[in-house]
């Protein structure tokens, strides 16, 4: 069955290049556990979530976002 | 001498008439750089994580110091984050100083300043990558918005 087409945030706002470094908007895109989230739930375009998901795995090596969270003991 | 063209069925692999190109291999066995394209700066972004324990001034010294090794003439962009926590510990560390540089350089100096940036203890992390003007570039126009929306719903078949 065809889903609803979502509207992709990152062409909405015009984004050309996904940024790394930008770790509040990058947050928006990963769930609480700190897995990136599928682009079926998020509307972002094929083009942008394969730019999202460098940049996730960026962020996370340089210590802006979390690997995991919410998952102590 | 005539050559037979009509291969031995028996022997087709061992007389083969016409010899076969040899592979393609690159001069000394390695990885060859495209000529025109040596020698050609790249935009590059380089983020540091630092000691949080090291000075202000110590951090601007060895800053210039990796990037003396680069041999740049350009412009170089350095923008300090500042101290930071990190998302999580790296080893004992809880904090971070973040600094960020973009220049131009050429790909022969890359490894040199990789090397001192590695042996360095008070460089927690660094990451190098190519800049692709993510801030500086022009949002997208109309015509390109279309096109991907365009691409976006012909992608949508595909998935469940």
């Amino acid at each position: 069955m065809r889903r609803p087409s979502k509207a992709c945030p990152f062409c909405e706002t015009r984004v050309r290049f996904v940024d790394y470094k930008d770790e509040r908007t990058l947050g928006r895109f990963i769930t609480d556990h700190g897995k990136i989230l599928p682009s079926r739930l998020s509307g972002v375009c094929a083009r942008h979530q394969r730019q999202l998901s460098t940049a996730i795995k960026r962020a996370r090596y340089l210590a802006l976002l979390p690997y995991t969270r919410g998952l102590q003991g | 001498m005539a050559v037979n063209i009509v291969p031995d069925p028996e022997n087709f692999l061992m007389e083969a008439p016409i010899p076969l190109p040899l592979l393609r291999q690159p001069e000394g066995g390695g990885y060859v750089q495209r000529e025109d394209c040596q020698d050609m700066p790249r935009p590059y972004e380089a983020v540091y994580i630092f000691d949080s324990t090291l000075e202000d001034s110590a951090v601007t010294e060895k800053l210039d110091r990796f990037h003396q090794l680069l041999g740049t003439t350009g412009e170089m962009k350095i923008d300090h984050w500042g101290r930071r926590q990190l998302a999580y510990p790296i080893g004992t560390k809880e904090n971070g100083y973040y600094v960020i540089a973009r220049f131009d350089a050429e790909a022969a100096g890359i490894p040199e300043y990789e090397r001192a940036l590695k042996l360095d203890e008070s460089v927690v992390r660094y990451l190098l990558s190519i800049f692709e003007n993510e801030v500086g570039a022009p949002p997208m126009t109309e015509e390109e918005l279309a096109l991907a929306k365009k691409r976006g719903d012909d992608d949508d078949d595909d998935e469940e």
